[in-house]
């Protein structure tokens, strides 16, 4: 099973940051309103206060201050009246004389800058204010004596404040539930959907199984910005492998198909051998034509290896090799196959070979592969030419290539054998390619080495005049060559 | 017997012809290429044809159309590297009779050749009789009555190819066309040779004589007594 859902994992995110957001409105709803709600709650506060301090009479001839507790304002909250306490201050005397409270009086408090103070009455939140100094409002008129001044502290319960703050908060939180809820909802679906291209993608590179090379990117992967490398990618990889693989494939099964007449030859010698007592010298016969029949076999594999190492150079591109000087190849090449060609009455010349300086014409290659390349050429060339006739290599500088051709005077081959030249294990004529020892891989292992090195391998043939094949190599830019790059059009 | 091989791998088809005659007592000729071997059937008789698949010039395959549509009912064995179902089914439907896979067990080789001998002479036992006449074509042994009877290969040969077409009268042409391949003088006499040697060896001592000569025609083997009952009570 898969360890993390990349579903799960967005739904995840989506709803912590609505979580996160439904806090922080929670968070910043409730300080605002209750800042709102004190503001206005503070001024009414402030109001009463004054109201109170108005109310506060002072009669000259009497007992001075009076206060009549009937003209206190009702409390917004029936239940939890008001509290007040008012102090006097007489002129040119220290300390305060109380002049009236409610029952119970309001506790002293700690007060803020404002002079408001928060606290508990049996258990219910009051907020009160101090106010200090306040002149006596109501007198008689044309009094001389200073008269005193007053302190009020006045309290009023803040449970509806409270209550409110909470009510709003209840609904903020509440609502922000519902909207989690559909957010997640919202979230599961619009995130699912969203990945649908994925999944699309993920199902249909499920199918692809040693059997089924088949894919193709759904289109929903293809438009999607996120997805289409990895689409394109999948597709490219696919095809690459399915190439290889099948060039694997084809490569085993003509291989097999090759050993088997080699094979069938020896067992069907060694039965023959068998089948009933012989000579001692039948015995050393049919041992020596055994013995060669094995040494062809382990020709054809020498020759499928370096088919197959050709091939896979072709391929995945060969390693990078140092200039190798082309001429120096030919003549070597040349050197093997006299014997071949002397045994067949065929000459073989070396035509215009070294023109010029040799590092002129050098090609980054392996140069034994090169001179296989030649030999291979050069092989076939005389196998195909009767006695008395001739065949030419020569190598020339053609712009930025190295261009080498082998050319006999031969039988040549005919047009509609051309296309299937350079297939493995295809054989011309097969009765004289037999005869004369060919596998047919010959020319798929030239055509293998120079497409390694980016060349290019072609033939040109007239019945019964004669066959040219032409190597073309990218000339190597090394120390002692000219630069060829100035020389080519640059537009081709 | 005659055995044309079209292979175009030499030792292969030297092997498989020295196979048939050393073990079977076939004569075997040997085509190296489609079309050669399409030309030694067209002017040689045949008992079997053993045809590589892959030919030079003409793929076995087509010999095998071109034959089958010619009316020729010539056994066609085939020899292939190919031994994918497809390979196979387009082969049998093409008109081969039967074919082995390469690489190839001798024995079974040589053993499918003879059941499609046999069967192409329409007799399909191993073992072909002859009223007490008893040849076995596995052994290639032959009793009279019970009595072993030593023949040389060349009587052998004779004998077995007049016991594969019973009752019939057999022209010494045909018996030199089918008994000696290419390489070999043909002489009419030598065939007298041997009949009289078969004749020596089966006929002598039994009261019933089994080899008929008609003049000028040539020879056939059977028993005149059980030819009578047998048209008497078979009609």
């Amino acid at each position: 099973m898969r360890g993390t859902s990349l579903v799960r994992r967005l739904i995840i995110a989506v709803i912590l940051s609505q979580l996160l957001m439904a806090a922080g409105l929670l968070a910043a709803g409730e300080w605002f309103t209750r800042r709102q709600l004190l503001t206005a709650f503070d001024t009414a506060l402030r109001g009463r206060a004054a109201t109170v301090a108005a109310s506060v009479r002072y009669n000259e001839s009497g007992p001075g201050v009076i206060f009549d507790p009937a003209l206190v304002p009702p409390s917004a909250d029936r239940r939890h009246p008001d509290r007040y306490e008012i102090w006097e201050r007489i002129p040119g005397r220290t300390g305060l004389i109380r002049v009236a409270s409610s029952t119970p009086a309001p506790p002293m408090a700690v007060a803020n800058a404002g002079g408001y103070a928060d606290f508990h009455i049996g258990g219910v939140p009051y907020r009160g204010l101090l106010l200090r100094d306040l002149p006596v409002l109501d007198t008689e008129e044309g009094l001389r004596a200073p008269l005193p001044q007053l302190t009020v502290y006045y309290a009023s319960p803040t449970l509806d404040l409270q209550q409110r703050v909470t009510a709003l908060a209840i609904a903020i939180a509440g609502s922000s539930l519902i909207l989690l809820l559909l957010a997640w909802a919202f979230a599961a679906w619009a995130i699912r959907r969203g990945l649908r291209p994925l999944r699309q993608l993920a199902s249909q590179a499920e199918q692809i199984s040693v059997h089924n090379w088949a894919f193709e990117a759904p289109d929903p992967a293809r438009a999607t910005a996120e997805l289409a490398p990895l689409a394109g990618a999948l597709e490219r990889m696919l095809a690459g492998l399915r190439a290889a693989f099948r060039q694997q494939h084809d490569f085993l099964a003509d291989a097999a198909h090759e050993l088997k007449t080699p094979v069938a030859i020896l067992k069907s010698s060694l039965q023959t051998l068998l089948q009933k007592p012989r000579q001692a010298q039948e015995y050393q016969e049919s041992a020596e034509a055994a013995l060669e029949d094995v040494e062809r076999l382990e020709v054809l594999l020498a020759r499928m290896l370096q088919l197959a190492r050709a091939e896979q150079y072709a391929d995945s591109g060969a390693p990078e090799e140092a200039p190798v000087p082309v001429p120096a190849t030919c003549e070597a090449a040349r050197g093997r196959l006299l014997p071949l060609a002397r045994a067949r009455a065929v000459t073989l010349r070396l035509e215009d070979g070294a023109a010029g300086a040799e590092g002129e014409l050098a090609v980054a290659a392996d140069g034994e592969e090169l001179e296989l390349v030649w030999t291979n050429l050069l092989e076939n060339a005389i196998r195909h030419t009767p006695a008395g006739g001739w065949v030419a290599i020569r190598c020339r500088r053609d712009g930025g290539d190295v261009v080498v051709e082998v050319q006999d005077n031969g039988s040549g081959i005919s047009a509609e054998e051309l296309p299937r030249l350079f297939e493995r294990f295809h054989r011309g004529d097969s009765s004289r390619s037999r005869e004369t020892g060919g596998f047919g891989l010959g020319l798929a292992i030239c055509k293998a080495i120079v497409e390694a090195y980016r060349g290019a391998i072609s033939v040109t043939s007239h019945p019964g005049q004669g066959t040219c094949v032409s190597v073309r190599l990218p000339l190597a830019a090394g120390p002692g060559t000219q630069p060829s790059v100035a020389e080519q059009p640059l537009e081709a | 017997m005659r055995v044309l091989v079209i292979e175009d791998e030499r030792r292969l088809a030297e092997n498989v012809a020295h196979g048939l005659r050393e073990n079977a007592g076939y004569a075997v000729d040997i085509a190296n290429d489609g079309e050669q071997g399409a030309f030694l059937a067209s002017t040689n008789e045949y008992d079997l044809a053993i045809v590589d698949l892959m030919l030079p010039k003409l793929s076995g395959q087509d010999l095998v159309r071109r034959w089958r549509s010619e009316g020729s009912r010539l056994p066609v064995l085939i020899l292939t590297a190919r031994d994918e179902k497809a390979t196979v089914v387009s082969l049998l439907n093409a008109g081969a009779d039967d074919y082995v896979a390469k690489p190839f067990d001798l024995g079974e080789l040589l053993a499918r050749a003879k059941a499609l001998i046999r069967r192409g002479k329409g007799r399909p036992a191993p073992s072909l009789r002859v009223a007490d006449l008893e040849i076995n074509t596995v052994e290639r042994t032959v009793r009279r009555g019970g009595r072993v009877a030593h023949l040389t290969p060349m009587e052998y040969r004779v004998l077995e190819y007049l016991a594969h077409r019973p009752r019939a009268v057999v022209s010494k042409e045909e018996l030199l066309e089918h008994l000696y391949d290419y390489n070999w003088e043909k002489f009419s006499n030598v065939i007298e040779v041997y009949i009289s040697g078969l004749r020596r060896k089966i006929d002598a001592g039994s009261e019933i004589k089994l080899i008929h000569t008609s003049r000028g025609q040539g020879y056939a083997l059977r028993d005149e007594s059980d030819a009578a009952a047998g048209s008497g009570g078979g009609g």
